[in-house]
C-alpha cells in the first residue's frame, strides 16, 4: 500500500496499518528490569531527528523516505518537541474557533451535505503545514531477531510513517500512542525511519481544543521488541463486593507470540503478602476470575491502597521471558437510587481541577518532572480530582494519579466547537461529529482508544466523551461503547445539555443561551450518566438540585480563574452541604498557558500569551486562567482554594 | 523647632506647616491635599494623597462589562477637583483660609493642641458627587484620615473607595497585621489571621496586569523604605510610617504602580521601572469574582453600589 495524501481529507480515514489499541502495561525481561525500569525489549528514539519543514502540502519535500534520500539539506529538531516552538511555524493560540478562521473558508467533509466530500481542503490547505522527520538508527543488539513495533506517543496531528522506504501506515488522533509493525522491514543496522506531519487533517474539526495550536512529534517514540511470548493487553477488573468489605479478582490476558509455557499470576498486597498465585498454560486468551480478596484495603484520595500484580510468562523450560508487573486498587463507583453518586459505598465529592498538560518553554511537551510538580501541588492544595481537559494525557500521568488517589477524569481527544458555537451562540448547522456518519468510527476509535489503553488504571473513575461537541448519534455511539466495554465507570459528557430543555429543571435559564434556534433532537437520555454543566452559576446549580435531580450534577468546569479571580467559589461549596445530588467539580483550570520567550526590548524572560506572535484570529490571554501561573507558582487565589478544597476531602 | 507638647503651626500663604518633635507636616492650599509628610526627615509623599476610585480592571471586569458600565470612574481617579478647603484650629474655625493678610496677625511661634483641615472634592462624574478628606492632626504626629464618599444613585458601581499615597522611592518592605496572601471581599475565606512580613513591592504575574495585592481586614500596615530623593540625604537606613485602622479595619494595596500604569500595560514588562510606593487604603473593595470571564458578574453583595454613603477612617503615623 502507498500513503495517500487525500486522506487528510477523509474523516473515514483515520488509521491505517495501525495496531490496535491496547493496555499501556510495561513489560520487562526479568525483575532487575523492572526494579531499574530499564527494559531490554525497549529502545528509545527520542533525541535529535534530521527534520525539513514545509509550509504547505504543496511546498514539502517529497520522497523524503526513500532510503536512498539525500537529506543533507535537512535540519535537525528534538523529539518529543512542538514544531513552532523551534521557530519554524507561527505560534498561535485560539479559542473555539478554528484556527483558520477568515483565513480559509472550509466546512466539515459531508457536514452540510451527503454529497460534499470537501475534497482537497486540507491536502491543498494553504495552511496545513508540514514537518518532514528522519531517524537513522541501529538496532540495539537485545532487540535484534524480535518483533518490533515503534510506539508513537502522541504526533499532532496527522503522521504517515515510513521505514527503510517503504510506507508502514497512517495516525490521526494526536494524543494517544499509535502502534505500528516494523518488522517486515527492520534491518539490524542502518534504518531509516521518515514520518511526515501534518497540522492540518479532518481530524482539525474535532481537535479544536481551546489552547496554543501546535503540531509535530510532541511525546516520545519508542520501538518495542516483542518477547517469545508476549502479554499483548491486559484486562484487570478488580470488583467490590456489595457490602464493600472484600475484593474480587479478575484478569484477562490476551498473549501473542509463541503458544508455549506458562502464565503465572500473583498478586500481592503492600505488604508483600501474596493473595493470587495462580499459574495457567499459555493461550491466546488466559483468565484468571474471581479470586476473592477478603477484608480488601479499598482505594481512595485518602488511602490510594494499590495492590502489585506480577504476570510472568515462562517457556516450556520454565525460563522467564517476560514480566509485566502492574499496580491496581479495588474500588467501586456508583449512582445509588437517591442519584448520589458513591464511590466505595460512600458519597463521592469531586475537589478538582481540569489541566492542561503545559510547559512554558516546551509547550504540550511536557516533562516527568513537570507532572509529579503538579502531583505535588494537587496534594498540597487539597485537589482531589482531575480531568484530562481534552485530550488523553501521557501515561505516566495515569500512574501518578493511581499512586496517590487523584480521581480522574479521562477524557477523549474530542473538541469541534468552531462546529456549533459562533460568538456565544449555539449554531450546530455544521456540526462534526453531531449525527454524520462518516464522523462515527473516528470518534468511536478515540474512545476505544482512550479505553483501551487506559482501562487498568484505578484512578479512572469517570471516562469523558470529549469537550463542547455538542451532541448527535455519534456521540451515543461513544457512550455506547463505554458502556459495553466497561461498567466498573461512569461516563460523562457536558456537550448534551445543549438538547434539552430545561425550564422545569433549572427556570432562570433563558433557552437561547443554551438551546439552539429551532431546536434539536434531545440527548438527554442517551448520553452521560451524570447531569454535567460548565460554569452554571450557583443560584442555577441550585435550581437543578431543588428540582427533582434524575442525574447527579457535577461542574465540568467552574470557578474561571482567568487573571485575579477565583472569587465567591464558597457560593458553590456550601451547596455541598445542602444536596448530596452535588459532587463538586473541576476548576478551569490548572496552569495558565502562557509561554516564556525572550523579550526583544529589555532581554528578559517574559510571559507571552495569544496575539503575542502576530497571530491572528486569536484569543489573547484568555489562555491564561489558571490556579498556577504557567511557571507552575501558585497564584495567591490558591490559598483559597486550598481551604474550600478542605472543607469535603 | 522647639520641644514642646502641642503642635507648632506654620501660617503660610499657600500652605499650613504642622510640626512637632520628629515630623513636619504641609497641608497644601493651592493642591488639594496634604503635601509633605517628613517624619524624622524623610518624606513620604512624592505628590499629594487623593481619593481613588479605580483599580486595574481584571480579566473578569472586562468579561463582565464592568470596564465599560463604571469607565467614568476611571476619570474620577486620575483627575481630582478640589472645590474646599476647611481649617479648623483647637475647635476655632476658619471661615477663610489664613492666608497673607490674614496670617500678618500671627508669629513664628503659633502652637494649637489639634488641627482639622478637611478638602472637598466633585468627583469628575456625570453627575458630580461629593467626597471629602479630613485630617486630624494632633500633637502626637497622629493623622487621623477620614474619607467621606456621598452616595448618588445616578452613578455606576464603583470598583473602589480608598486613599492613594504615593511615595517617592520604592520600599523595601511592608508588614501588616490582617489576611494572609492577596484576598478579596469574595475571597477571605482560605486566608489566616495574623502579622505577615512582604519583602519588596511584588507584581503579582497576572499574564495581562490587573488589580492585584489587595489585602484585606488589615488593623495595621507598616511601610518600611532606605531611599529617599533628598540629594543631601546620605543615610541608607531603614524608616517606616505606620497605617493604622479607625473605627474599623480597612484594605490596602502597597505596589510600585498605580491602577492606571497597571491598566495601561499588556503585560509585565510593560510597566514602567518601579520608582515608587503606592500605597492604597481602602474603605470599600469590589470582589472578583469566579463564576466565569465572559459575562458572569461578581456576586451581588462584593459589588460597591454608587448609591450608599461610604465612610471610613485610618490613622497616619500610628503610634
Amino acid at each position: 500500500m502507498d500513503a495517500d495524501i487525500k486522506w487528510l481529507d477523509d474523516p473515514t480515514i483515520f488509521r491505517v496499518n495501525q495496531l490496535p489499541a491496547h493496555s499501556d502495561h510495561h513489560y520487562y525481561g526479568d525483575y532487575a528490569e523492572w526494579q531499574h525500569d530499564d527494559s531490554r525489549f525497549v529502545q528509545n528514539l527520542d533525541g535529535q531527528w534530521r527534520f525539513k519543514f514545509a509550509k504547505t502540502p504543496q511546498e514539502r519535500s517529497q520522497g523524503f523516505y526513500a532510503a536512498d534520500f539525500d537529506s543533507s539539506d535537512f535540519d535537525h529538531i528534538a523529539v518529543p518537541s512542538e514544531i513552532e516552538l523551534s521557530d519554524y511555524a507561527q505560534n498561535n493560540y485560539i479559542n473555539t474557533l478554528s484556527p483558520w478562521e477568515g483565513k480559509i473558508y472550509r466546512r466539515p467533509a459531508y457536514a452540510l451535505s451527503q454529497d460534499d466530500p470537501e475534497a482537497g481542503s486540507f491536502s491543498s490547505g494553504k495552511d496545513n503545514t508540514v514537518g518532514a522527520y528522519l531517524k537513522h538508527f541501529d538496532l540495539d543488539p537485545a532487540l535484534r531477531g524480535k518483533q518490533i513495533r515503534v510506539r508513537f506517543e502522541g504526533v499532532e496531528r496527522a503522521m504517515y510513517l515510513w521505514l527503510n522506504g517503504h510506507f508502514i501506515g497512517y495516525a490521526e488522533d494526536s494524543f494517544t500512542p499509535s502502534e505500528f509493525d516494523l518488522t517486515p522491514y527492520i534491518q539490524d543496522k542502518g534504518n531509516v525511519m521518515a514520518v511526515e506531519v501534518f497540522k492540518h487533517s479532518t481530524a482539525s474539526w474535532i481537535e479544536d481544543q481551546d489552547m496554543f495550536r501546535f503540531s509535530g512529534i510532541f511525546r516520545s517514540v519508542e520501538l518495542m521488541a516483542q518477547p517469545v511470548t508476549h502479554l499483548e493487553d491486559l484486562d484487570l477488573r478488580p470488583r467490590v463486593t456489595d457490602d464493600y468489605q472484600d475484593g474480587v479478582f479478575n484478569l484477562k490476558a490476551h498473549l501473542a507470540g509463541e503458544k508455549d509455557g506458562t502464565v503465572k499470576v500473583v498478586v500481592k498486597d503492600a505488604a508483600g503478602n501474596t493473595l493470587v498465585d495462580e499459574q495457567v498454560p499459555v493461550e491466546e486468551e488466559v483468565t484468571v476470575s474471581d479470586k476473592l480478596i477478603k477484608d480488601v484495603n479499598l482505594w481512595d484520595n485518602h488511602n490510594p491502597y494499590l495492590y502489585q500484580l506480577l504476570v510472568e510468562l515462562r517457556d516450556a523450560d520454565g525460563n522467564l521471558v517476560e514480566l509485566v508487573p502492574y499496580r491496581f486498587g479495588f474500588r467501586r463507583i456508583e449512582i445509588n437510587e437517591d442519584h448520589v453518586v458513591l464511590l466505595n459505598g460512600k458519597r463521592l465529592i469531586i475537589n478538582g481541577v481540569n489541566r492542561h498538560e503545559w510547559n512554558a518553554k516546551r509547550g504540550r511537551a511536557i516533562t516527568m518532572a513537570d507532572m509529579t510538580s503538579d502531583i505535588a501541588s494537587f496534594k498540597e492544595n487539597n485537589i482531589n480530582g482531575v480531568r484530562t481537559c481534552h485530550y488523553p494525557d501521557q501515561i505516566p500521568w495515569y500512574y501518578l494519579c493511581d499512586d496517590n488517589g487523584i480521581y480522574m477524569m479521562a477524557e477523549n481527544n474530542l473538541e469541534s466547537h468552531a462546529t456549533w458555537q459562533k460568538m456565544g451562540a449555539i449554531e450546530p448547522s455544521y456540526n462534526v461529529p453531531g449525527s454524520v456518519p462518516q464522523w462515527k468510527e473516528v470518534v468511536v476509535d478515540r474512545a476505544r482508544t482512550n479505553y483501551e489503553t487506559f482501562k487498568n488504571h484505578t484512578a479512572i473513575l469517570f471516562w469523558s466523551l470529549g469537550n463542547e461537541s455538542f451532541a448527535g448519534d455519534n456521540l451515543v455511539a461513544m457512550e455506547q461503547y463505554y458502556h459495553e466495554h466497561d461498567d466498573s465507570r461512569l461516563v460523562h459528557y457536558e456537550g448534551v445539555c445543549h438538547t434539552h430543555d430545561y425550564s422545569k429543571q433549572i427556570p432562570s435559564l433563558d433557552k437561547k443561551n443554551y438551546l439552539p434556534a429551532g431546536g434539536t433532537k434531545d440527548y438527554r437520555d442517551q448520553i452521560s450518566d451524570v447531569e454535567s454543566w460548565m460554569y452554571l452559576p450557583p443560584k442555577q446549580v441550585e435550581e437543578y438540585l431543588q428540582n427533582n435531580p434524575d442525574k447527579p450534577f457535577m461542574e465540568c468546569e467552574y470557578m474561571h480563574d482567568m487573571g485575579n479571580s477565583a472569587g465567591g467559589m464558597g457560593s458553590y461549596i456550601s451547596l455541598l452541604d445542602k444536596y448530596p445530588q452535588y459532587f463538586g467539580g473541576f476548576i478551569w483550570d490548572y496552569i495558565d498557558q502562557a509561554l516564556l520567550v525572550k523579550d526583544p526590548v529589555s532581554g528578559q524572560e517574559v510571559m507571552r500569551y495569544g496575539g503575542d506572535f502576530d497571530d491572528r484570529h486569536s484569543d489573547y490571554e484568555f489562555s491564561g486562567d489558571g490556579l498556577m501561573f504557567a511557571d507552575r507558582t501558585p497564584k495567591p487565589a490558591m490559598q483559597e482554594v486550598r481551604y474550600y478544597y478542605g472543607l469535603h476531602k | 523647632m522647639a520641644y514642646t507638647n502641642k503642635l507648632q503651626l506654620v501660617y503660610g500663604d499657600g500652605t499650613l506647616g504642622l510640626a512637632s518633635d520628629g515630623f513636619h507636616y504641609i497641608f497644601s492650599y493651592e493642591r488639594g491635599g496634604l503635601e509633605s509628610l517628613k517624619i524624622n526627615g524623610k518624606e513620604w509623599l512624592y505628590r499629594e494623597p487623593m481619593p481613588t476610585f479605580w483599580r486595574a480592571t481584571t480579566d473578569n471586569d472586562r468579561g463582565s462589562g464592568f470596564n465599560i458600565k463604571s469607565a467614568q470612574w476611571l476619570a474620577a481617579d486620575t483627575f481630582h477637583q478640589c472645590v474646599g478647603i476647611d481649617l479648623t484650629v483647637d475647635g476655632k474655625h476658619f471661615d477663610q483660609l489664613p492666608i497673607a493678610p490674614l496670617n500678618n496677625d500671627y508669629s513664628d511661634h503659633e502652637e494649637a493642641e489639634a488641627v482639622t483641615i478637611k478638602y472637598s472634592y466633585k468627583t469628575l462624574t456625570v453627575p458630580a458627587t461629593d467626597v471629602t478628606v479630613t485630617y486630624d492632626v494632633t500633637a502626637d504626629g497622629q493623622i487621623k484620615v477620614t474619607m467621606h464618599y456621598q452616595g448618588h444613585a445616578d452613578l455606576p458601581e464603583l470598583p473602589v473607595v480608598g486613599m492613594r499615597f504615593i511615595m517617592p522611592t520604592t520600599a523595601t518592605g511592608f508588614d501588616y497585621t490582617g489576611l494572609s496572601g492577596e484576598t478579596y471581599p469574595d475571597r477571605m475565606a482560605g486566608a489566616t489571621k495574623g502579622t505577615f512580613h512582604v519583602e519588596g513591592l511584588p507584581v503579582t504575574k497576572y499574564l495581562v496586569p490587573q488589580e492585584m495585592g489587595m489585602h484585606m481586614a488589615t488593623e495595621a500596615v507598616t511601610i518600611t523604605r532606605n531611599s529617599t530623593q533628598n540629594n543631601a540625604d546620605h543615610d541608607d537606613q531603614p524608616f517606616s510610617l505606620k497605617f493604622a485602622q479607625g473605627e474599623t479595619p480597612f484594605a490596602f494595596s502597597c505596589l510600585p504602580y498605580t491602577a492606571e500604569e497597571l491598566e495601561n500595560a499588556t503585560h509585565l514588562e510593560e510597566l514602567p521601572l518601579a520608582r515608587r510606593t503606592v500605597l492604597v487604603i481602602a474603605g470599600a473593595v469590589r470582589g472578583v469574582g469566579g463564576i466565569d470571564s465572559w459575562g458572569a458578574d461578581v456576586e451581588q453583595q462584593y459589588h460597591i453600589p454608587a448609591d450608599k454613603d461610604i465612610d471610613f477612617s485610618f490613622i497616619i503615623n500610628a503610634k
